[in-house]
C-alpha cells in the first residue's frame, strides 16, 4: 500500500560503546530494514566526532549514516527502535527523495538554459550583465566561480 | 471582515512604496552599497545539505544565530532551505545552537 521513498538516518552512538557495538548497531538496523522489504543503498561510518554541545553527558560520539529505501512503516520502526536503545544519544530520519528531485530539476533545467545559450552562440551566463565600473575584488570570485 | 480583508490587500503596495520613501534614511540613500547576490545561486548549488558543516558555518557567525538574508543576501528560497540545513545540522549537534 504505502509507497517507497528514499531515507537518510543518522544516528551518534554513545562513545562509550565499543566498535563492535557499533557494527552490531549496524547490523540491527540493516535487519530491520530487511524485515520490512526495504533496502540498504548506502552506509558511512564517520567514525568518532566532537559534538558541537553536550548530549547528556556526552561531548564526543560515533556518527553513522544509513540510507535506504522504505515505507513509512519501517521509518517508524526504527524511529521507535533508536529511542529505545540506550547506546544511541541522538538520532534524525529524513526523507531525501523529494529534495534530491527539486535538486535535479534545477540542474536539469540550468544545463538546458546554458544548452540553448550556446546554440545561440552567447557567451555564458554571468558575463554579459556584469558592470564596468566594478572592478572591485568580487569580479575575481566570479570568475574563479565560472572557471 | 470583507473590508478588513480588503484594506490588508490594499496595503500591499503600498507597503512596497514604503522602503522607497524613508523619511529619516536620507543619507542612506547617497551611500554606495555593493549589490548582494545569493551564494547559493551564483555558485549553482542546488542541494543544501544539512551534512555538509563547511557550507553551513558562513551563516552562523560567533553567536551562532543564523544571519537574515537582509544581511548575508540569501535568496528567500535558499534561505528557507539553509534554515531547514542548519536546523538539522543543530539536532545533530554538528553545529551549536549556541555560544558565548
Amino acid at each position: 500500500m504505502s509507497q517507497k521513498r528514499l531515507y537518510e538516518l543518522i544516528y551518534i552512538v554513545s562513545p562509550d560503546a565499543t566498535e563492535q557495538a557499533v557494527a552490531e548497531l549496524h547490523t540491527q538496523v540493516e535487519a530491520i530494514v530487511a524485515r520490512l522489504q526495504g533496502e540498504m543503498v548506502r552506509t558511512e561510518n564517520w567514525g568518532r566526532r566532537r559534538l558541537a554541545y553536550r548530549i547528556g553527558k556526552h561531548r564526543e560520539g560515533t556518527y553513522v549514516l544509513e540510507v535506504f529505501n522504505g515505507t513509512g512503516e519501517l521509518t517508524k520502526e526504527l524511529d521507535r527502535r533508536l529511542k529505545v536503545t540506550d547506546s544511541v544519544i541522538r538520532h534524525l530520519l529524513v526523507r531525501v527523495d523529494e529534495d534530491l528531485k527539486v535538486a535535479e530539476r534545477d540542474r536539469a533545467r540550468r544545463q538546458a538554459e546554458a544548452d540553448k545559450r550556446a546554440a545561440k552562440g552567447l557567451p555564458p551566463l554571468g558575463q554579459g550583465r556584469r558592470r564596468s565600473g566594478d572592478d572591485s575584488g568580487d569580479d575575481d570570485d566570479t570568475d574563479q566561480a565560472e572557471a | 471582515m470583507a473590508e478588513e480583508r480588503g484594506s490588508r490587500s490594499g496595503s500591499g503596495p503600498k507597503g512596497r512604496g514604503n522602503s522607497r520613501g524613508g523619511e529619516k534614511g536620507g543619507p542612506r540613500r547617497s551611500m554606495f552599497r555593493r549589490r548582494k547576490v545569493c551564494k547559493f545561486c551564483t555558485d549553482k548549488i542546488d542541494h543544501i545539505d544539512y551534512k555538509d558543516v563547511k557550507m553551513l558555518q558562513p551563516f552562523i557567525p560567533e553567536r551562532a544565530k543564523i544571519i537574515p538574508r537582509r544581511i548575508s543576501g540569501v535568496c528567500a528560497m535558499h534561505q528557507r532551505t539553509l534554515q531547514t540545513a542548519i536546523k538539522r545540522a543543530r539536532l545533530l549537534a554538528l553545529l551549536p545552537y549556541v555560544t558565548d
